[in-house]
């Protein structure tokens, strides 16, 4: 899978990067080992002047102590910086690493990012949210939280540690000045960042770079600090500290323009690799080249992010050699050979007309129940195409958004809703259990919530099964508008509606375990797992639990069980353990082995994927509860899974 | 002898960095908590909005019928209007006490005469039999929980703000960078604590 080899190679760069990053610390400690030594000498000499001047002989030393000492104290003063020196950087980093635990959004607050409503009336809002939305269904994520930056300049980012707290940033001028296709070609661009594991290096290369940096940034913030009360001092400390902190800016650069780089050469690839359209992204980098603001972010922060951007944040100056970004020029050639070098003005584009709402053209219709998907090139071909969006996915989004109910739509871009819609997902269609489950609702979450979500029931019933996911991954950016009291609710309430019958299936399953990893990090405060397992024959029997569940799930009969299960035990490169029959607590064993898995390290991650789309693909179709687990997996496994397009449906 | 010196020093360097991230983080707590209130005013505005339009369709409707009680549907428009200004101010700076506890006061009256409106309308049985009313009275109904949910995520917001404005040590920042306290978005008489039932 391509995407796990950008991940790994995304890994292999940090070893680089530790590299530069000592040779950074050690610059900034000889500087100030430089200083502190001369200041030191000058006090020594001053002090001798003094006592010379007052003509009393001290001890015999004395009279050849500058000599002598400037060769003793070297040793512990050098101890001394040295350590006072990897104290300051090592503290700077740390803390600039707990600032940055909310992920994304921290980075985005930084930058003076409003984040946008789903329910916005703006057309131009409502194009970029669109955009977005079918570049995370197409892509099988959570679709991310979009921030508007105040900028007339072009540029846009993504950051978060995973897809859980990802969040994507787009400029004003980003917003208003590209047209549909362009925008979704940066877009495009942002998501590859975030599918191919870029965002986590990028948030910790933020808390490295304070950490040396982290002088003259803190300068910085003095200088344009605005209290009212003490303009005097400030500024002049400010400006004391960023003279001492030059060093680390230059190492910050360097960095900083070694990581990004060599990426956003890859990242526009991959943009093109997923809209299968280098126009979008041509114009809009000529776009840029045609404005005057350019791409410049005038946020002081600005510098911290830089690799994150989407083309060059910053003014040029001296330090332009090390731009964190390839020449404009030469990544519009890399898409548009045939440009001509000239920038025309850029001005708004005129506006387009919103997607109408009508019964999906030439996608199935989304009431009733589907078939299976029909694998071309077996568990092999679905890997390949597991690789992120691409056209079909994303005609499947806009087609499957437009072939949405208003009502439903509408409902998920509100919180009151979206809680609504997700109610009406795990309403039984068993009117007894009904009964109960709403007499347990209306217990929990009061009566406005059960009327809002009866008022919804019958549009959101009629979806169909497979159209069930993505709107729950529609509904989870609004879900985070929820204040924390009002989470603590929805998930109680969640638990009690799956509760209520006294049974998992699979659908219930699959939406909590979403729900609830994506939210956790914002609410329940839970650290990021980190990973425990890099060996694979501990996990064996988690792998098991997974394997058996997926290859019961899918087959009719004990003999295509029993083959699934073989073809996922070959991916694993080991002996198949006897298969068990299907038993009642599968569900929950598979349950555990998730939360054991999830701890495994990356490539381990791989392999274990592999395998489960072996189990599933083995009799060459994949059935709705074979996508819903393998959507489970996915998600817990942090490795995103476009929604399952058939050819016929192309 | 000079070691002392260099320790000391950087020690002090050490505090003063120190100070200076823990005073950063202060402020960038308050600004993320703040921006998290004006948000979530903003969720309250749309339902809001969305309640002020479709009252003059309700008045519209009920016109034909409540021929004798121009006086109550003047008063339901006159509320609404003096709310939608309320409204307008607030938006502008969400948080800010006087214009908050305006549209609170605002919004109470207009549930007020709009509660009238409803107890008038039950003598009408046409009036309640008319479908376009019935929609709307849905719709209204369906607004009025959205503004309720939404009141709710604001003051749990804003509790959050205002406790860190006011403890120790983020107090010395809040103060020392203007942070004013945001004022709840409270419901004013218990009766409306309902929310306004249609009763037919």
């Amino acid at each position: 899978m391509d995407f796990f080899a950008r991940q790994e190679r995304a890994r292999r760069s940090t070893k680089r990067l530790i590299a530069y990053f000592a040779l950074a610390v050690l610059s900034i400690t000889l500087l100030l080992f430089v200083v502190v030594s001369f200041g030191l000498q000058f006090m020594a000499d001053a002090q001798h002047e003094s006592n010379r001047r007052r003509g009393y002989r001290a001890h015999g030393l004395q009279a050849e102590a500058p000599a002598g000492t400037k060769a003793l104290f070297r040793a512990d003063v050098f101890a001394w910086v040295t350590l006072g020196s990897l104290a300051l950087i090592g503290i700077g980093s740390l803390w600039r690493l707990n600032e940055l635990r909310a992920g994304g959004s921290s980075v985005a607050t930084m930058l003076g990012g409003q984040a946008l409503s789903a329910n916005t009336r703006d057309p131009d809002e409502r194009k970029l949210l669109n955009v977005v939305e079918e570049m995370a269904i197409a892509s099988g994520v959570p679709v991310p939280q979009v921030f508007l930056i105040p900028d007339e300049s072009i540029n846009a980012f993504a950051a978060g540690y995973q897809s859980s707290d990802a969040v994507v940033g787009v400029t004003r001028g980003c917003m208003r000045l590209l047209n549909r296709e362009e925008l979704q070609a940066v877009i495009a661009h942002e998501f590859s960042h975030i599918l191919n594991g870029d965002m986590r290096l990028n948030l910790r290369l933020i808390a490295w770079i304070f950490g040396i940096m982290g002088l003259a940034l803190v300068g910085r913030m003095l200088l344009y600090a605005r209290s009212g009360n003490r303009k005097d001092y400030l500024p002049l400390l400010g400006l004391a500290l960023i003279i001492l902190g030059w060093v680390g800016v230059f190492f910050g650069r360097l960095i900083q323009s070694a990581v990004s780089r060599q990426r956003e050469f890859l990242a526009d690839a991959s943009a093109v690799q997923f809209t299968r359209n280098p126009h979008g992204l041509a114009n809009a980098l000529k776009k840029i080249g045609g404005l005057a603001a350019g791409s410049q972010v005038s946020s002081p922060q600005a510098s911290e992010v830089s690799h994150m951007f989407f083309a060059n944040g910053l003014k040029s100056s001296f330090l332009t050699p090390f731009a964190t970004h390839p020449p404009l020029a030469a990544r519009i050639r890399a898409l548009d050979p045939d440009w001509d070098g000239q920038f025309a003005a850029t001005h708004r584009p005129a506006p387009e007309p919103p997607t109408a709402k009508s019964a999906a053209g030439r996608l199935p219709p989304l009431v009733g129940s589907l078939p299976g998907v029909v694998l071309a090139g077996g568990a092999s071909g679905f890997l390949s195409a597991a690789d992120g969006p691409t056209p079909v996915t994303l005609h499947y989004a806009a087609g499957w958004r437009a072939a949405l109910p208003a009502a439903v739509e509408e409902a998920a871009r509100e919180p009151f809703g979206a809680e609504a819609v997700l109610f009406g997902l795990l309403l039984s269609r068993d009117a007894v259990v009904r009964q109960r489950q709403l007499a347990e609702l209306t217990r929990v979450a009061g009566e406005p919530i059960v009327t809002e979500t009866l008022r919804l029931l019958p549009a959101v019933a009629a979806l169909a099964a497979r159209a069930r996911l993505p709107l729950v991954d529609l509904a989870l950016p609004t879900l985070r508008e929820l204040s924390e009291p009002q989470y603590q609710l929805f998930s109680a309430a969640l638990q009690k509606l799956i509760e209520a019958d006294q049974q998992i299936d699979l659908f219930e399953y699959t939406l909590q375990r979403v729900v609830r990893r994506h939210l956790a990090t914002q609410y329940d405060g839970a650290r990021r797992p980190v990973a425990q397992h890099y060996a694979l024959k501990p996990l064996l029997p988690d792998c098991a639990a997974v394997l058996k569940l997926l290859a019961h799930i899918g087959a009719a009969q004990p003999a295509a069980a029993e083959a699934a299960w073989r073809a996922g035990w070959a991916s694993l490169g080991s002996a198949p353990p006897p298969l068990h029959a299907p038993a009642g607590d599968d569900l929950i064993a598979f349950d555990t082995a998730l939360a054991r898995l999830d701890l495994a390290a990356p490539p381990l991650k791989q392999i274990i994927l592999t395998a489960a789309a072996h189990t599933v693909g083995a009799d060459g179709e994949i059935k709705e509860q074979e996508a819903e687990l393998l959507r489970a997996l996915a998600d817990t496994l942090d490795c995103p899974i476009p929604p399952f397009v058939s050819l016929s449906e192309v | 002898m000079s070691g002392i010196i260099i320790i000391v020093l950087l020690g002090l360097v050490g505090c003063v960095f120190l100070v200076l991230l823990f005073a950063w983080s202060a402020y960038n707590g308050l600004v993320g908590l703040r921006n998290r209130y004006q948000n979530a005013y903003a969720q309250i505005d749309v339902q809001l909005k969305r309640r002020y339009d479709l009252i003059p369709n309700l008045v519209e409707t009920a016109k034909g019928y409540l021929k004798h009680e121009r006086g109550t549907l003047e008063a339901v428009i006159a509320a609404r209007n003096a709310a939608s200004t309320a409204a307008a101010r607030v938006a502008q700076n969400p948080g800010d006490a006087t214009s908050m506890q305006a549209l609170a006061g605002a919004e109470a009256s207009l549930t007020g005469s709009l509660g009238r409106l409803f107890a008038l309308a039950e003598a009408y049985p046409d009036l309640k039999a008319n479908t376009t009313m019935m929609a709307l009275m849905e719709e209204l109904t369906s607004t009025e929980n959205k503004v309720s949910f939404a009141r709710q995520s604001y003051n749990d917001s804003v509790m959050g703000y205002n406790n860190k404005r006011e403890m120790f040590p983020s107090n010395l920042i809040a103060g020392a960078f203007n942070f004013g306290a945001a004022e709840l978005f409270a419901v004013e008489k218990t009766e409306e604590r309902q929310a306004v039932k249609v009763q037919f």
